[in-house]
C-alpha cells in the first residue's frame, strides 16, 4: 500500500557522525525486509537476504537489499552464489548500488546467536571488511516498535575465527567473553524529505486504535516463549559444563599419573645409578599419556551470548510491561 | 509323533526315521529293472553284495556243519553250531533287515525242528543216545521252539510250499543235478516265494548227495539266489502290498483254520511292512480292515478285534509321513469312526484290559473262559493324537470358508469321544491318565462361553418347550465341570505342565464368565507370573491368552486400572497377534527361517478359539484413555510427568499428525476423538464417540453382557470427565457449585461429592468443600503455567550453578571454593522456598483464560 519504491536517493546527508561505522538506511530497505519475512517466514523459520550499499566516509550506507530465495533440499543444483552474482549484475544494469555490504536475517524471540551466524558473518567480514548483519525481530516489531539491529564481529573474535582454535586455552589467551563477541552498530534511518512529510500525514490520519498496540497488557505468552527458549539454552549450557568438567577432571588425573610416572622413573634411575647400571632410556611421555581431547568452547561461548541476549530481551520486556501495568492501575484508580 | 510310537509299535526306529519323508519312492517294477541292468548298476550291487556275501557265507558254512552233525546224530555238535549260527545271524541283522530273512535260514530252522521232533518221538533211539547227546537234544529242542516262534509265518509258508512241491521236487531230484533253471521256468507260475524255496530246497539236497565236491558250487547257487532277491527287494514290499490287496480274499490259504494265532501272525506280518520304504499305506489300512472283518466273521473274540483296531488307528495316523501335513477329510472320518467303535467295544466288554505297559508276549487275545483279554495299546494316546490332528486340521483350513464350519462341526464328535474316554478311564485308568484326559476335556471347554448358564443366571426361561427339554438334558454347567476337573488335577497331578495348563484354563474360564475375583485370586495364588517365561511356548501362549481374557474381564467389571495393567504387556509390545498365537507377523519374515516358521505355524491357535484383537485393542485404549486423560490434565505442567500408556500416546500423536480431520472411521480414530473431547471435559461428545452404532457393531456387541458394559462405560466417562474438567479449569474458578457440576455431568450429587472429596484427600485438587452452600472453594495455590516455567528455570539454573561450582572446585581445590559450604546450603534452602509457592501471590489483573 506504500508507494515508496520510487525513492531512490537515500542518505545523502547523514547527521550522525559520532560513531565509527555509521549505518545509513532507507525506509525502503526496512520495508523490503519486513515484506520478505511476512511473505516467507513462518513462526520460527528464518529468512535471509543480501544488503547492498557503499561506504561513505566513516559510515556504511545501506541503500538496497534483496532476499535469498527459499529453496528446498530437492533442487540441489541451485547455486546460491550464482544467483547473487546474477542479481547484482541485473541491479547494476538499472544503475542501482550493487556493492555487497552485508546481509540480514530475521529472528525468533531474539535467538540468533548461533554457530551458523558466526560462521557466515565471519566469512562476510573476512571477504568484505565493512560487512554487517542486520537482525530483524518480527515479533517485537509486531508489538509496536520496530526492532532492527546491526552487528559486527569484534576484531578479537575475528582473530580467533581466523585461527580456528576454539580450545579453552586459546579462548583464555584471547581473553574473550560472551560480552565481547559482537559489537552493535547504531542505526539511523534516513529518508528523503518527501517521505518524512508523507509519514507525518499518515500519522495524522491514522485512527487512535492502530497506535495503541503498544499498550497491550498481555504478557504471559511472550514470557513463556522466552522462558522456554531460555531453558533450552540453559540445558545446553549445563551439558557443556558437565562435558568441560569431565575434561578437566580427566586432565588433572592424567597430570597426576604423569607426575607419578616421572617420579617413579627418576627413583628407579637413581637406584640403578647406585648399582652402577645404565639409566633407562627416556620414553616419549606424551605418547604414553595422550592428553584428552579438549571440548571446543566456542559453542559454550555462543550459548552464553544467546542466554545473555534472552535475558536482555526479557528484562526489557518486563520493565516495559511493568510500566504499562502500573499505568493501567493508575488509570483504573483514577476512573473509579 | 514319537510319543505315539513309544507306545504303539515295535518298529519305532524305522518309523521315526521315515517320518519326515514326504513321499517314499516307489521303485519301478521288477521287469524294468532287469531290463535296464547297466554296468555301473552292477557295480553298486557288487559293493552291497560283498558285505552280504561275507555274512551269508558264514551262515551257510554253519548250516552245512549243522546238517552234517544232524546226519551223524551228534546233538552236542548240533547245539554248539546252532548257538553259533544264532549269533552269526544276529550279527548280520542289518543285512537281514534290508533283505528279509534269507530262505535258506528258514529252511534250516524248519528242517531242524522237524528233525528234532522226529528224534524226540523216537523213544528207542533216544535211549541209545549217550547222556551228553540226550541233554543237548532236549535243550536244543526247547531253544529252537522258542527261536522259531519269531519266524512262524515264514516257516509256515515254507512248509506249505514244501508240501505242495514235494512230489515234483522229488522227481526233479531223481532227474539229476541239472534241475536248475528249466524247472524253475516251468514252475514260474507258482509264485515268487514258492520258486525261491523250491530252488533252495533242491540245492542242499543235491549237496547232501554229492557232499564232498559240491560245497563251492552250492555257495555260488546261493549267491545267485540272493542276487535275484536283492534285485527284487526294492520293489518287493510294494508289490507285496499290491499283491495282497489284489488278492484280498485270499489272505489266508484256503482251508486254513482261522484262529487267533493265525490272525495275530498275519497281523504281525502286515505290521512288519509298516514304516518301510515303499509300503503302500492305504493298502495296509485296507488289509487291516479286512483282517478285522475276517476276525469278526470267525468270532475270534473282542481281544483280537481291539488289537486290530488299535493298529488301524495307528496306521491312519501314519498315513501322513510329514508332521506338518494334516489328515484328509475321509481319513479323519474313518479315524473318528474307528475310535468310536473301539470305545464301543471297550464299553461293552469290561473284561478287556488295555495298557501300554502290557508286554507284547503277555497279551491275551484268544477267547479263554474266565480270563480277561489283555491287549497292548494305549487308547489315551490315540485320542490325544486325534485331538492334535483335529487342531491341525483346523489350523490348515481357511477360517472364512464353509469348509471350516463343516470341520468345526466335528468338534462335537471329538468332544464326545473325549467324554466317553473320560468316563471309561475314570473307572479303569490310572490317576495320571485321568489327569491327561481331564486336561483334554478342559482344553475343549475353557474357551467356550456357557450361554445356557448365562441365560439361567439372568433368570430367563427358555422360550420354547423343546428348548427347555434340551437344556435339562444337557447336563451340568461348564463352570461346575471346570471346577471339578481342575480341582482333581490340582490335587492329583504330578507333572507340572498339566497343572499349569489347568490353572490357566480355569482362570480363563472364570474370566470369560466375569467371575473376576475368582480369576484374579487364582492368578495371584498360582504365582505363574514369576516363572512363566521358563515354560514352553504353547503354555506361554495360553498364559498370554489368559492374561488378555483377565484384562477384558476386569474391564467389563469396571476395574479400569486392573484391565489396563493386565493388557499393558501384551499391547505395548505391538505383537499381540503373535503373542496370542493368532498369526505370524510379516515383519519377522526375514528374521526367521523356514524351519522356525513351520514350528511357529504349528503353535497357532485355531481360529474359533481366537480372541478378537480389535476388541482387545479397544478395551486397552479405552482403559488407557480413562486413566491417562485425567492424569495428563492433573500434571499438565509437570516436567517429569511419565506416560501411563505409550501406545495410547502414540495413537494421539498419530491423530494429531493428520492434516485433515474427518469424522472418525476406525476404532482407533473413535477413541482418539473421544479422548480429545474428554480433555475438554465434554463427556457428551466423548460418550457419543465411544458408544455409537459403529463401535457397537465393531466392539461392544462382542460382549455377552453388552448392556451392562455400556452402562459402566458411560458412568466411567462421566466420572473421569468430571475429574478432567476440574483439573483443567479449576484455575479459572473461585468456587463452583456441586449442583452445577452434577447437572453438567449428569451424576448424582452424592457421587460428585465423593469424587471431589477423593480428589481433595489425594491432594490432586487444592480446594475445600463448603457444606452449607454445597460449593467447592478453590485455594489457588497451584502456580500458573508461567510461574511453573519460572520454577523450572530456577531449578535448571540451580543445576547450572552447581555444575559451574564443580568446575571451579577443580581449579581451586576443594577447600577454597568460591561459595563455601554454608553458602551453598543457603542457596538450596532458598530453592526450597521457591517450591513452596508462597511467593507467587501476585496475580495479574488480566488473566488469560
Amino acid at each position: 500500500s506504500f508507494a515508496f519504491t520510487w525513492v531512490q536517493f537515500n542518505g545523502e546527508n547523514c547527521l550522525n557522525k559520532d560513531t565509527k561505522t555509521n549505518l545509513q538506511d532507507g525506509l525502503k530497505v526496512v520495508l523490503k525486509i519486513i515484506k520478505h519475512y511476512q511473505e516467507e517466514g513462518q513462526g520460527s523459520e528464518v529468512v535471509q537476504g543480501v544488503l547492498l550499499g557503499l561506504v561513505v566516509e566513516d559510515r556504511l550506507e545501506i541503500t538496497n537489499c534483496f532476499p535469498f530465495p527459499q529453496h528446498t533440499e530437492d533442487d540441489a543444483d541451485f547455486d546460491e552464489v550464482q544467483y547473487q552474482m546474477e542479481m547484482m549484475r541485473s541491479l547494476r544494469h538499472v544503475n542501482i548500488d550493487h556493492l555487497h555490504v552485508g546481509w540480514y536475517q530475521s529472528t525468533f524471540y531474539g535467538s540468533f546467536v548461533s554457530r551458523a551466524l558466526l560462521d557466515s558473518q565471519f566469512s562476510y567480514q573476512h571477504a568484505i571488511e565493512e560487512s554487517v548483519v542486520l537482525i530483524y525481530d518480527p515479533i517485537k516489531t509486531a508489538q509496536g516498535s520496530l526492532s532492527l539491529k546491526a552487528y559486527r564481529l569484534t576484531p578479537e573474535l575475528m582473530e580467533i575465527c581466523k585461527e580456528k582454535d576454539f580450545t579453552p586455552e586459546a579462548l583464555k589467551k584471547a581473553n574473550i567473553g560472551f560480552e565481547h563477541m559482537f559489537e552493535e552498530v547504531p542505526i539511523v534511518i534516513k529518508n528523503s524529505h518527501l517521505i518524512s512529510v508523507l509519514m507525518w500525514e499518515l500519522e495524522d490520519k491514522s485512527t487512535v486504535a492502530d497506535k495503541h498496540e503498544l499498550l497491550n497488557l498481555s504478557s504471559s505468552n511472550h514470557l513463556e516463549k522466552s522462558l522456554q527458549l531460555l531453558m533450552d539454552r540453559v540445558d545446553d549450557m549445563s551439558q557443556d559444563i558437565v562435558k568441560y568438567n569431565t575434561y578437566s577432571r580427566n586432565l588433572s588425573k592424567q597430570q597426576q599419573q604423569k607426575h607419578q610416572y616421572v617420579q617413579r622413573r627418576q627413583q628407579e634411575n637413581a637406584q640403578r645409578q647406585t648399582r652402577g647400571e645404565a639409566a633407562l632410556a627416556e620414553e616419549d611421555i606424551t605418547k604414553l599419556f595422550k592428553p584428552p581431547q579438549p571440548p571446543p568452547r566456542m559453542d559454550t561461548l555462543l550459548i552464553a551470548g544467546q542466554i545473555n541476549n534472552y535475558c536482555q530481551n526479557v528484562k526489557e520486556f518486563t520493565s516495559q510491561n511493568l510500566g504499562k501495568l502500573f499505568m493501567a492501575e493508575a488509570l483504573q484508580g483514577h476512573n473509579s | 509323533m514319537s510319543r505315539f510310537f513309544a507306545t504303539g509299535s515295535d518298529s519305532e526306529s524305522e518309523e521315526s526315521s521315515s517320518a519326515d519323508e514326504i513321499t517314499p519312492k516307489t521303485s519301478g517294477p521288477n521287469f524294468r529293472q532287469s531290463l535296464l541292468l547297466s554296468d555301473d548298476e552292477e557295480d553298486t550291487k557288487r559293493v552291497v553284495r560283498s558285505a552280504k556275501d561275507k555274512r551269508f557265507e558264514e551262515l551257510t558254512n554253519l548250516i552245512k556243519t549243522i546238517r552234517n552233525a544232524m546226519k551223524i546224530r551228534d546233538m552236542a555238535k548240533c547245539l554248539e553250531e546252532f548257538d553259533q549260527l544264532c549269533r552269526a545271524f544276529l550279527k548280520s541283522k542289518t543285512i537281514v533287515d534290508k533283505e528279509g530273512v534269507p530262505p535258506f535260514y528258514i529252511r534250516l530252522l524248519a528242517d531242524l525242528e522237524d528233525y528234532l521232533n522226529q528224534l524226540w518221538e523216537d523213544k528207542e533211539g533216544k535211549k541209545k543216545m549217550n547222556k551228553n547227546n540226550a541233554k543237548s537234544l532236549s535243550s536244543l529242542r526247547q531253544k529252537i521252539r522258542k527261536y522259531n516262534r519269531d519266524y512262524e509265518t515264514e516257516i509256515a509258508a515254507y512248509k506249505e510250499v514244501q508240501e505242495l512241491l514235494l512230489l515234483p521236487l522229488l522227481h526233479a531230484l531223481l532227474d539229476g543235478s541239472s534241475s536248475g533253471s528249466s524247472d524253475d521256468e516251468e514252475e514260474g507260475g507258482e509264485g515268487m516265494t514258492a520258486k525261491n524255496f523250491l530252488k533252495k530246497e533242491a540245492v542242499p539236497e543235491a549237496n547232501n548227495t554229492h557232499a564232498h565236491d559240491e560245497a563251492s558250487s552250492s555257495d555260488d547257487e546261493d549267491d545267485e539266489d540272493w542276487g535275484e532277491d536283492s534285485e527284487d527287494s526294492g520293489s518287493s514290499s510294494s508289490e507285496d502290498g499290491e499283491g495282497k490287496s489284489s488278492s484280498l480274499p485270499k489272505m489266508f490259504a484256503k482251508g486254513t483254520e482261522i484262529n487267533t494265532t493265525v490272525v495275530v501272525k498275519k497281523l504281525n506280518e502286515i505290521l512288519q511292512a509298516r514304516g518301510k520304504k515303499g509300503t503302500d499305506r492305504a493298502a495296509q489300512i485296507e488289509l487291516l480292515h479286512l483282517l478285522a472283518g475276517i476276525s469278526g466273521e470267525h468270532n475270534l473274540g473282542q481281544g483280537i478285534l481291539v488289537k486290530i483296531k488299535f493298529n488301524i488307528i495307528a496306521s491312519l495316523y501314519d498315513y501322513n509321513p510329514n508332521l506338518a501335513a494334516f489328515m484328509k477329510a475321509d481319513m479323519w472320518k474313518k479315524c473318528l469312526e474307528c475310535i468310536d467303535e473301539l470305545l464301543d467295544i471297550l464299553f461293552e466288554n469290561s473284561n478287556i484290559f488295555i495298557g501300554e505297559n502290557i508286554a507284547e508276549d503277555s497279551e491275551n487275545l484268544a477267547i479263554i473262559e474266565s480270563q480277561p483279554f489283555r491287549v497292548r495299546g494305549c487308547i489315551l494316546t490315540l485320542v490325544e493324537r486325534m485331538d492334535e490332528e483335529f487342531t491341525k486340521i483346523m489350523q490348515n483350513t481357511d477360517p472364512h470358508s464353509q469348509e471350516y464350519v463343516d470341520n468345526l462341526k466335528d468338534e462335537g464328535h471329538v468332544c464326545g469321544i473325549i467324554d466317553r474316554l473320560l468316563s471309561y478311564l475314570e473307572t479303569k485308568g490310572s490317576t495320571e491318565e485321568v489327569c491327561r484326559i481331564y486336561l483334554r476335556r478342559i482344553m475343549h471347554t475353557y474357551y467356550k462361553f456357557d450361554y445356557k448358564a448365562h441365560r439361567r443366571s439372568l433368570g430367563l426361561v427358555a422360550e420354547t418347550k423343546s428348548e427347555q427339554d434340551q437344556e435339562e438334558s444337557e447336563g451340568e454347567d461348564s463352570a461346575v465341570i471346570m471346577d471339578r476337573l481342575c480341582k482333581f488335577i490340582y490335587a492329583k497331578d504330578r507333572t507340572d505342565r498339566i497343572r499349569t495348563c489347568a490353572i490357566l484354563c480355569h482362570i480363563y474360564h472364570h474370566a470369560l464368565h466375569s467371575r473376576w475375583y475368582q480369576a484374579r485370586d487364582l492368578m495371584l495364588m498360582s504365582h505363574l507370573q514369576d516363572n512363566i517365561q521358563h515354560a514352553d511356548p504353547p503354555v506361554q501362549i495360553l498364559y498370554n491368552r489368559t492374561m488378555v481374557q483377565l484384562g477384558i474381564c476386569a474391564f467389563r467389571q469396571g476395574m479400569i486400572k486392573d484391565a489396563h495393567n493386565a493388557l499393558l504387556d501384551i499391547q505395548s509390545s505391538g505383537r499381540a497377534k503373535e503373542l496370542l498365537g493368532q498369526g505370524l507377523l510379516m515383519r519377522n519374515m526375514q528374521e526367521r527361517n523356514a524351519e522356525q516358521e513351520k514350528i511357529e505355524k504349528r503353535r497357532q491357535v485355531p481360529f474359533h478359539m481366537h480372541i478378537n484383537l480389535e476388541l482387545l485393542e479397544c478395551v486397552y485404549l479405552v482403559s488407557a484413555m480413562l486413566l491417562e486423560i485425567p492424569y495428563m490434565a492433573a500434571h499438565e505442567f509437570d516436567a517429569r510427568r511419565r506416560m501411563i500408556s505409550k501406545q495410547f500416546h502414540h495413537q494421539l500423536r498419530v491423530g494429531e499428525r493428520q492434516p485433515l480431520l474427518g469424522p472418525p472411521e476406525s476404532m482407533r480414530e473413535h477413541v482418539v476423538a473421544a479422548s480429545k473431547a474428554m480433555k475438554m471435559g465434554d463427556w457428551r461428545t466423548c460418550h457419543s464417540f465411544i458408544i455409537n452404532e459403529k463401535m457397537n457393531s465393531k466392539v461392544w456387541d462382542l460382549f455377552p453382557e453388552t448392556q451392562c458394559v455400556r452402562e459402566m462405560l458411560v458412568r466411567k466417562i462421566q466420572e473421569e470427565s468430571l475429574r478432567t474438567y476440574l483439573f483443567t479449569y479449576s484455575s479459572v474458578y473461585d468456587s463452583i457449585s456441586m449442583g452445577t457440576l452434577s447437572e453438567m455431568f449428569e451424576l448424582e450429587l452424592a457421587m460428585v461429592h465423593s469424587i471431589i472429596s477423593k480428589m481433595i484427600i489425594n491432594e490432586e485438587l487444592m480446594a475445600s468443600l463448603d457444606q452449607p452452600t454445597q460449593t467447592v472453594v478453590m485455594h489457588r495455590t497451584e502456580p500458573t503455567s508461567l510461574q511453573n516455567m519460572a520454577l523450572q528455570l530456577a531449578e535448571k539454573l540451580g543445576g547450572l550453578v552447581e555444575n559451574n561450582e564443580r568446575v571451579f572446585d577443580l581449579k581451586q581445590g576443594v577447600y577454597g571454593g568460591y561459595f563455601n559450604r554454608e553458602n551453598r546450603g543457603g542457596y538450596q534452602q532458598r530453592q526450597g522456598g521457591y517450591r513452596g509457592g508462597g511467593r507467587y501471590r501476585f496475580t495479574l489483573s488480566s488473566r488469560a483464560h
